[in-house]
């Protein structure tokens, strides 16, 4: 890609005015209460993060939020990928209305979206009543405040945003090299491996680092599904500011939460190029 | 479409609607004021029967801001100083102790408030003017559960696993069944032992701890939970909407606390926050509170008790007063500790 231009950089002003207005200005401020030993905020010191590291029922509660979100964000992918591709081999005019589909579940609140599968999930609700009338279970099988429950809510909430830069990516993808890759004698799956998956490379990695981000931090569906039993980052960070009012710790707790969420999105980023580079070598 | 709109006169127009909401004389015509308000009843009540009422004295109408008392501490602390994000809170009573320490409520101008005299003398606090009694007992759903459960022991019943609620302790639902759990047990306000060993006995009965008392009102309607401690008018309410629950006291008896309203410190429509608290304590206003669905416990002398709250809260006045209350003043300092440690008992 060429880089932008002497010219083209103010372009880029407002967004960036905005970005330091309402992030980078506020996450100082964060950054800087979470060096507090109490509330008062008087003198500067890690006790917030001593007492953070020094806790496995802090370190296990990150831990589980990290993998909360990979799993969910696998099965975004395990689901989202086929439907991505057939979104784009679809003919034109079919092409809308299965993206209009795809998009469908973002245009209601995820709080609307979030109820409406505690009516799925619940014990009496639609899934265990068709599970049931179908003899496949005799008692209610648990889904409602289980990590089963919150990983498949959380699959379906986010999914757009795992399709939507995949079908773009593999739309682009010019089908001659299928095409081609056929004529020389390789299978479906053989062309599948070594030509579109790294070619989607940059769809997918921005796929899943969407998905992850907006699943690790996802409050509403994490604390309605999973319930307050099963304690994701969000919740802590909301119980120890709301309900224990201990805002260092609560800002502390974020600041480290901030972190782990950006190692892992770098991490998938390095992934990316790696594939990208794969996919440019071909 | 025959109607033609270029799209310089849409930007004009929708430039020209931006305008208008931002000049101030604009709004000036139509007042209106921001209230605290909680979950469930309260905000029913509050939209359905005070607003209007309130509207017609006033001419102001009324925006609500749903949440729960240790929640509007959280955001009145964090304003402090500036705007607040409400004229009137809406506070429990281990929460007003809080406000008032860390300055975030005025006192309640009571000379400026016609009604504030009409309440019995105990819920005249300088604070802010009580507004009803909450109390909480044991919610069943009878068709799940043939026999009213008697005591919260009944919670215990191994018939009963996986069909037990709770909710989290930053309501003040969770609070009090906790206090009242220990209380129970042998322990004091100083000492949660007996609670969290009693909680302990109790959570593999226990199919659900709601995070927020909204997501506490879907499990009873979705059958997720069959038994559980909740407050009497969240029943009330929920049984008007023909959700299968029912109330019973007890063998231990109520436990209450007070709620009342409170004039936010650098409110910025302070007559109009005065007149809203006032409103809530006309006895025509409390009259209409009392009846169902909400069957909220008056607390204006000239309100008799009737109806739901009669038949299993308190006959008379002097029954209220006998409904066991807590010392949230010993209880309030160690709310931060008690949080942290049942939510690492609950954790799975």
């Amino acid at each position: 890609m060429a880089s932008a231009t002497r010219d083209e950089w103010p372009l880029a002003l407002p967004l960036a005015a905005l970005f330091i207005v309402c992030f980078v200005a506020p996450f100082c401020v964060l950054l800087a209460l979470s060096l507090h030993a109490d509330a008062q905020a008087r003198a500067f010191s890690v006790a917030q993060y001593a007492k953070f590291f020094g806790d496995t029922f802090n370190l296990s509660i990150l831990w589980s939020t990290l993998w909360l979100a990979i799993k969910a964000t696998l099965v975004c992918l395990l689901f989202g990928y086929p439907i991505a591709w057939v979104c784009s081999r679809a003919p034109a005019r079919w092409q809308s209305v299965l993206v209009f589909v795809v998009v469908l579940p973002i245009l209601t609140s995820v709080v609307v979206r979030t109820f409406a599968w505690i009516v799925i999930l619940g014990r009496e609700g639609v899934l265990n009543h068709a599970l049931r009338a179908l003899h496949v279970i005799d008692q209610p099988v648990p889904l409602l405040f289980t990590e089963t429950g919150v990983i498949a809510v959380l699959a379906q909430v986010q999914m757009p945003l795992m399709v939507l830069p995949l079908f773009a990516t593999l739309s682009r993808i010019d089908r001659n090299l299928g095409d081609a890759s056929a004529a020389l004698g390789a299978g479906a799956w053989r062309t599948f491996f070594r030509i579109t998956l790294p070619l989607s490379t940059p769809g997918l990695v921005a796929g899943c680092i969407l998905v992850f981000s907006a699943c690790a931090t996802a409050f509403v569906t994490q604390t309605l599904i999973g319930g307050a039993r099963l304690v994701y980052m969000p919740l802590h960070i909301y119980q120890q500011a709301i309900g224990a009012n201990n805002w260092p710790f609560a800002a502390a707790i974020s600041v480290v939460f901030t972190i782990a969420v950006m190692i892992v999105i770098y991490a998938l980023n390095r992934v990316g190029r790696t594939g990208k580079a794969y996919g440019d070598a071909r | 479409m025959g109607s033609h709109v270029s799209r310089r006169q849409l930007l004009a127009a929708g430039a020209g609607a931006g305008l208008y909401a931002m000049l101030p004389f604009a709004r000036a015509q139509s007042k209106s004021l921001v209230v605290a308000t909680f979950p469930g009843t309260w905000n029913e009540a509050h939209r359905n029967l005070l607003a209007p009422y309130f509207r017609k004295r006033t001419g102001a109408s009324v925006t609500q801001s749903i949440q729960l008392a240790t929640e509007q501490i959280a955001k009145l602390e964090a304003a402090k100083g500036g705007r607040p994000p409400f004229d009137v809170a809406i506070l429990d009573e281990p929460q007003v102790f809080d406000a008032a320490k860390q300055g975030l409520i005025d006192e309640y101008p009571a000379a400026r408030s016609p009604n504030f005299k009409d309440l019995f003398p105990v819920y005249q606090d300088k604070w802010g003017p009580k507004i009803s009694l909450q109390v909480i007992g044991i919610g069943y759903n009878p068709n799940k559960i043939k026999t009213p459960p008697k005591s919260y022991d009944d919670l215990l019943n191994p018939a009963y696993k996986g069909r037990v609620g709770l909710t989290a302790l930053n309501s003040q639902l969770g609070m009090a069944f906790l206090a009242e759990l220990n209380r129970i047990k042998g322990g004091t306000e100083t000492n949660f032992d007996p609670a969290f060993a009693a909680l302990r006995a109790l959570l593999p009965n226990v199919g659900a701890v709601a995070a927020n008392l909204g997501a506490y009102a879907t499990l009873w309607q979705q059958e997720q939970v069959d038994i559980a401690p909740y407050n009497f008018n969240f029943v009330q309410t929920l049984k008007a909407k023909g959700v299968p629950v029912e109330f019973v006291v007890p063998d231990t008896g109520l436990v209450g606390w007070t709620t009342s309203l409170h004039l936010v410190k650098n409110a910025v429509e302070p007559d109009l926050a005065v007149q809203y608290i006032d409103s809530h304590l006309a006895a025509d206003m409390q009259s209409e509170m009392e009846k169902p669905p909400y069957d909220i416990i008056p607390t204006n002398s000239k309100v008799p008790l009737a109806g739901a709250i009669t038949q299993t809260v308190a006959k008379t006045p002097a029954d209220l007063a006998k409904i066991r209350g807590f010392d949230w003043t010993k209880i309030n300092p160690q709310r931060t500790a008690l949080i942290e440690r049942f939510n690492r008992e609950i954790k799975l």
